[in-house]
């Protein structure tokens, strides 16, 4: 059998909280998966076994693996257990509380109890040496090298095991910072350094010093993470180059992962938005919203044009937020280009509550894998999302379909009894109906927060729903976001995995170019542009052949405080190209916030870009298919569709049990990984690329 | 299809329960919305990093249903205002108009640079809901930059007023309004760019709230909106019936205006009876031949962000909320004074009726407050011509807080009133004549106390331009953020003009502009907060921990903590039997 397969075999693994998804992808785009549990003591033996045990069962040998696709929390994890390594901060005399300050703004209101987070560097740790520069980038004060090389001492007196090196203006002139790099580099040789002006060249001193000191912090735990894994891998005879997701969604080698490691903070949720952006390509569809609902959290982000959307503003650890843009201040600021992931808590273990003034709520506390859903029969007693899922008869009453968790209808039962629907007077069913709906509310903002706060309408989308959970909402949220067509891609359960597998190999390098428009000297901007994809270029180890190549310009109305990212269609843009840009920025600006300024009103370029891609680092031409399917038998069972529909005897089939001609719902597809619900008024079929296609045609559910 | 009344119906017999969440939730994601639009697009500094606005979605009586709430002493700001308009337009309120209105005494509004930009929205030709947003714009022109002189003293010296008016009237711009706003303002660019973030953030709400009642229906809404004011109600009642009776006084001052400053005080009377609050002002300063006076709007806003910071729930932004809390301020007295008393600079008497009202609270609900901070944003302002251009910076500088039941107080933490922040040194330096020269904390500053205050923190900033005017309205050096349960005070702040030269102190509130020269250095030093609790009882480890960190010095650990450490060894550590030693014999005296 093992003969008969492609050569070309990448194994991917993505760690997640509770499970490790693994996928063996071959060559012609089929699928082998298996979820094994993560292991948190040391998270590369989960990896290693899990793999090890799928390539025994498939029978295949491990020196038949090509790359090895890798999506890690190590990163996160260091930052959010307080774990990372002992780290200083050097930076410009009368500076060093920059990074305790923050941006003053706290992330909660009415709380005069409120406590920030600690700095990663400590006050102790952090050193201030004579040197300045001006925001033109000339020399206010020259660099005192004594100041530095008693830092040195201290530094190696402290035993720190990571610096941080971040001076006023150095985006706009980073001699100061590259001399004290020099420096350190050979005074601490086994010490991690991290120049603010090698990992974010840009303005606005905070966010720039607390990117570089996250760099410096998740550095070294990091680099052993890798180094060991690396290790193991080869150990296990998988020789194949090790590849690391990034928060942008595009892979990496990992030896430039253990140079850059805040590129891979926030890479948790990326490799399923990634996933669906080469499903939706493939299947024609340019604008999709996706949904990922697991057990904590529902997470959406958008397609645009076949594109990813991305931020850079981010907070890491500041907890869940709807989007981190009106809540800035709970975490530590990571200013580097991520996925635009919009997340609430709002997942399968979310508990339901009243509060005071006797409203539901739902979220964001959880019960997490432990004790769990009610109906998980571990210890978990108050009512959940799955446990009103379980009542509605949308989630199978014995076990989830794998058959790895039993499920105790009963307790569900019970639990929305006492805890929902006797303070609220209803019947269960109606009190199920009540949680499942106010968790659709709540996802609605996640959703509404990637869209329509963009400016963007839902209903230009496909909504591509994932995780475990995502199926059971997903036709609901559609339907209230008046979005016609729901996809459920294959492997849904998995799909961080499968979005390893299809992700390209990619990297970005910005640069501050604070300019108005009118006064860019277009040879100048062809040289910053160049002198980027020469960076991008090397970093990739690729020749230039060998690259797609964007470039963008972070664009603003002067005196603004936020850009807007806009794409320059050649690394050496003429005048009448930069005319064009206006135009192109202005019709953004519109799009997004509804208005546009004043022909004449002035614009300026704030920072600029260039994303290097490698080609046929991925193909688009392979379908996505899973290799082994076990059909279910076809059951029925009853399902409360709410108050308009009422109780539905539904029938449950697997995805076998689809095919192009739909089939109208009620219907529950169960699958190994996850549940779909189709309810009353809505069709189901199965496309040629794998995908359940839900139509959503009716009125929304629930009202 | 289901017309909207019949599935009403259908809602009220089973969904009506949680219906309220999940129109709460709409409203309250409109609301966020527009509060996100005018971030993203506004001009001006102030608005943009210091996110001095809000937003909100109003019922058709003009009461709050939802706030986008950037700025805390924004609590409320929407309700006096809507009534107003509503009261003043009675029966001239027309689809497509919006409203434009800043005037205190004429519009019920905050102060003259607080902008007003409210659109009513009408679904099928009847008035059903606002969405309103309120900006503090960089400029709205008078004696000053920035248009916050303390020296005012009437409003007509503060800039341009403007009642309530139609900037739209039935969809069609009023271009006369856009004209004399730019012809009165410094920095017409700026403030134009930010009233138009405004006007289409009221558009988009517009758009939104029409969707809402496209899917419920009118009725519907209407029965949800009522409820959702009475659910705000039944929250906050149930906070306060958990709260013992009784009646708390706390008097607090500002130090006074001026070389030679009278202290202005403010007394008050919290008593909790049930479920009910009421804050009475009684006996608190007149009002002062200065812009630092409260309007009466703004007075209300302070008691409800005080009582609102000490109650658990998530009480939302609903004008419900206020029911059970009866706010009294004395007519003619600085938290309410009467025409034509000038306003401008009254955040500072927000901020400490804040302070004063959490001094009142401490005693109510000791576990729930913290000693005083270094109280709410200090404006340094500074503006004149550089190359041939005007130039106006402003920053809502703030950020110590007092030693708090549990933990030491902080900075870098927003005060209570005003959830501002700072504006990067990199935006500065790029964007006006100016050199931050230093921004750091300064050691032996926090008040002592188990828990000690919040150190102060020092900005300094270096003139580029030949000339330019200062203004800034910091108090606390005479009345220094106050300690709680034993706790002391933290220390006074200062403001100087080339500390390290010729230096000159400024006095607090000063009136006139300070003139800065080419080169001249401009020290803004906050106030250290307020200490909680014994200092004596201070875990000597942390004392040991601070002087690590440079936050107290040897000296300062022996004579305000009474630990003694000893530099003898390797790594400093705490003299353990001389730290009993001296802290039996400071117990012991006076």
């Amino acid at each position: 059998m093992a003969a008969n397969l492609p050569d070309n075999l990448r194994i991917a693994a993505d760690i997640g909280g509770t499970f490790t998804d693994i996928a063996l992808m071959m060559g012609d785009g089929t699928v082998a998966i298996s979820k094994v549990p993560s292991t948190p003591d040391d998270y590369s033996r989960g990896v290693i076994d899990g793999v090890s045990a799928l390539l025994r069962d498939l029978e295949i040998g491990p020196g038949e693996i090509g790359d090895i696709l890798h999506g890690c929390t190590v990163a996160t994890n260091a930052i959010l257990e307080g774990k990372g390594a002992k780290t200083a901060l050097v930076t410009t005399r009368g500076f060093r509380d920059v990074l305790e300050f923050r941006r003053v703004r706290v992330p909660k209101l009415y709380d005069p109890l409120y406590v920030k987070p600690e700095p990663l560097a400590p006050r102790e740790l952090r050193f201030e040496v004579t040197e300045r520069m001006a925001a033109d980038g000339s020399v206010v004060m020259p660099l005192d090298e004594a100041d530095v090389l008693r830092a040195a001492e201290s530094l190696r007196r402290e035993a720190v095991e990571a610096v941080a090196v971040c001076f006023l203006h150095s985006y706009a002139n980073p001699a100061h910072e590259l001399r004290v790099g020099e420096i350190l580099r050979r005074e601490l040789r086994d010490v991690f350094i991290t120049l603010s002006c090698e990992l974010l060249p840009e303005i606005r001193e905070y966010e720039r010093t607390s990117t570089t000191v996250i760099n410096a912090y998740v550095g070294p735990p990091v680099a052993t993470y890798i180094r060991n894994l690396a290790a193991a891998l080869r150990h296990a005879g998988l020789n194949g180059q090790l590849l690391v997701m990034q928060s942008t969604g595009g892979i990496l080698d990992g030896e430039t992962v253990m140079r850059l490691p805040a590129r891979i903070v926030e890479c948790g949720p990326a490799a399923g938005v990634i996933g669906a952006a080469y499903q939706a390509r493939r299947t024609g569809h340019l604008n999709v919203i996706t949904l990922d609902m697991g057990g904590t959290t529902a997470k959406a982000a958008m397609i645009e044009n076949g594109a990813l959307v991305r931020t850079d503003e981010y907070e890491v650890g500041g907890g869940i937020s709807l989007s981190s843009r009106l809540v800035k201040g709970g975490g530590y600021a990571l200013k580097l280009p991520m996925i635009d992931i919009s997340e609430v808590g709002a997942g399968g273990g979310s508990i339901a509550w009243f509060d005071r003034g006797n409203a539901l709520k739902v979220g964001p506390n959880s019960a997490g894998a432990a004790p769990g859903p009610a109906c998980y029969g571990q210890g978990g007693e108050r009512a959940t999302v799955t446990d009103a899922n379980v009542v509605l008869g949308f989630i199978n009453p014995t076990a989830l379909a794998g058959g790895t968790v039993g499920i105790d209808a009963k307790r569900a039962h019970h639990a929305v009894h006492t805890h929902v629907a006797q303070p609220l007077a209803v019947t269960v069913r109606d009190a199920a109906w009540a949680i499942h709906v106010v968790a659709t509310a709540n996802m609605m903002r996640a959703v509404k927060a990637v869209s329509t706060y963009r400016g963007r309408d839902p209903r230009d989308c496909v909504l591509m729903a994932f995780g475990g959970n995502g199926g059971i909402f997903a036709v609901e949220l559609a339907r209230q976001l008046q979005i016609a067509t729901v996809l459920i891609p294959p492997a849904a359960g998995v799909f961080s995995a499968i979005g390893l597998g299809v992700a390209p190999v990619e990297f970005g390098q910005t640069r501050a170019y604070l300019c108005r428009l009118s006064a860019v000297d277009p040879g100048h901007l062809r040289d910053t542009f160049a002198a980027l994809v020469q960076e991008v270029r090397s970093t990739l180890g690729r020749r230039l052949e060998d690259l797609n190549i964007t470039y963008y310009a972070a664009m603003r109305y002067v005196g603004q405080a936020f850009e807007l990212p806009i794409p320059v269609p050649s690394g050496a843009p003429g005048p009448d190209e930069l005319a064009r840009l206006r135009v192109a920025f202005a019709h953004e600006h519109e799009r997004t916030y509804g208005h546009r300024s004043d022909s004449d009103a002035k614009v300026e370029m704030v920072a600029v870009q260039v994303v290097g891609t490698v080609r046929g680092s991925v193909s688009d031409e392979r379908a996505i298919s899973l290799r082994k399917r076990r059909p279910l038998a076809r059951t029925e069972r009853a399902c409360f569709f709410g108050p308009e529909n009422g109780v539905r005897m539904t029938p449950v089939i697997d995805r076998t049990g689809l095919s192009e001609q739909p089939l109208c719902g009620p219907l529950v597809i169960e699958e190994y990984e996850g549940t779909a619900v189709v309810p009353p008024g809505a069709s189901a079929a199965l496309d040629v690329h794998g995908n359940i296609v839900i139509v959503t045609t009716a009125s929304p559910l629930t009202n | 299809m289901n017309t909207p009344t019949e599935r009403s119906d259908a809602l009220d017999r089973v969904v009506n329960p949680f219906l309220i969440e999940l129109i709460k939730n709409a409203l309250d994601t409109i609301a966020d919305e527009l509060a996100l639009i005018i971030m993203r697009t506004a001009y001006s500094s102030i608005v943009r990093d210091a996110m001095d606005y809000s937003t909100a979605v109003c019922d058709a009586a003009g009461a709050t249903l939802a706030q986008g709430l950037t700025t805390p002493l924004h609590l409320g700001s929407f309700y006096d205002a809507m009534r107003n308009l509503i009261d003043v337009y009675r029966g001239r309120i027309r689809e497509g108009d919006v409203f434009i209105f800043n005037d205190p005494y004429l519009a019920a509004g905050q102060h003259l640079p607080d902008v007003y930009i409210v659109r009513p929205v009408f679904i099928a030709g009847t008035l059903e809901a606002w969405a309103t947003t309120v900006a503090h714009q960089n400029d709205i022109g008078g004696m000053v930059p920035g248009s916050n002189s303390i020296g005012s003293t009437e409003i007509y010296q503060e800039g341009l007023r403007l009642p309530v008016l139609k900037l739209y009237a039935g969809g069609v711009e009023q271009q006369a309004i856009w004209d004399i706003i730019a012809a009165n303002v410094r920095v017409p660019d700026k403030v134009l760019g930010d009233i138009r973030a405004q006007v289409s953030a009221c558009f988009v709400g517009e758009k939104e709230l029409s969707a809402l009642f496209a899917k419920y229906g009118a009725a519907t809404l209407r029965t949800v909106f009522a409820e959702i004011h009475d659910y705000a109600e039944r929250l906050t009642r149930a906070e306060f019936a958990e709260i013992p009776d009784g009646v708390y006084s706390f008097a607090n001052f500002i130090d006074g205006i001026g070389e030679n400053p009278e202290p202005i005080a403010f007394h008050v009377k919290l008593t909790i009876r049930g479920d009910e609050a009421i804050v009475d002002f009684t006996g608190t300063s007149p009002q002062v031949k200065g812009g630092i006076n409260s309007p009466v709007p703004f007075t209300k806003a302070a008691a409800y962000t005080a009582l609102r910071s000490v109650l658990k729930s998530e009480i939302p932004n609903a004008q419900g909320f206020t029911r059970p809390i009866t706010v009294i301020a004395p007519l003619g007295s600085i938290a309410n004074p009467v025409a034509p008393a000038a306003c401008g600079a009254r955040g500072i008497t927000g901020f400490r009726m804040i302070d004063c009202l959490m001094g009142a609270l401490a005693q109510a609900v000791p576990e729930r407050v913290p000693a005083d901070g270094s109280g709410g944003a200090t404006l340094p302002t500074i503006g004149g011509m550089h190359n041939g251009k005007a130039f106006v910076f402003v920053e809502t500088m703030m950020g110590t807080t007092g030693g708090a039941p549990t933990h030491d107080g902080l900075e870098g933490v927003a005060h209570l009133g005003a959830n501002q922040s700072n504006i990067p040194i990199e935006m500065i330096e790029a964007e006006h004549p100016l050199r931050i020269e230093r921004y750091a904390l300064v050691p032996d500053t926090g008040g002592p106390g188990k828990f000690r205050g919040g150190l102060s923190m020092v900005r300094e900033f270096r003139l580029l331009a030949d000339e330019a005017t200062l203004t800034v309205r910091s108090d606390k050096r005479r009345f220094p953020p106050y300690g709680l349960s034993g706790g002391h005070p933290g220390t006074p702040s200062w403001n100087v003009v080339n500390p390290d030269g010729a230096a000159q102190v400024l006095p607090t509130l000063f009136k006139d502009v300070f003139t800065l020269h080419r080169g001249d250095v401009f020290r803004h030093t906050l106030a250290g907060g307020g200490g909680y609790g014994s200092p004596l009882e201070r875990d000597p480890a942390l004392v040991l921990k601070d002087m690590r960190q440079g936050r107290v010095t040897l000296s300062h650990a022996r004579d305000a903590y009474g630990v003694v450490v000893s530099e003898a060894g390797v790594l400093p550590a705490v003299d353990v039997a001389a730290t009993i030693a001296l802290r039996a014999r400071m117990a012991s005296e006076p």
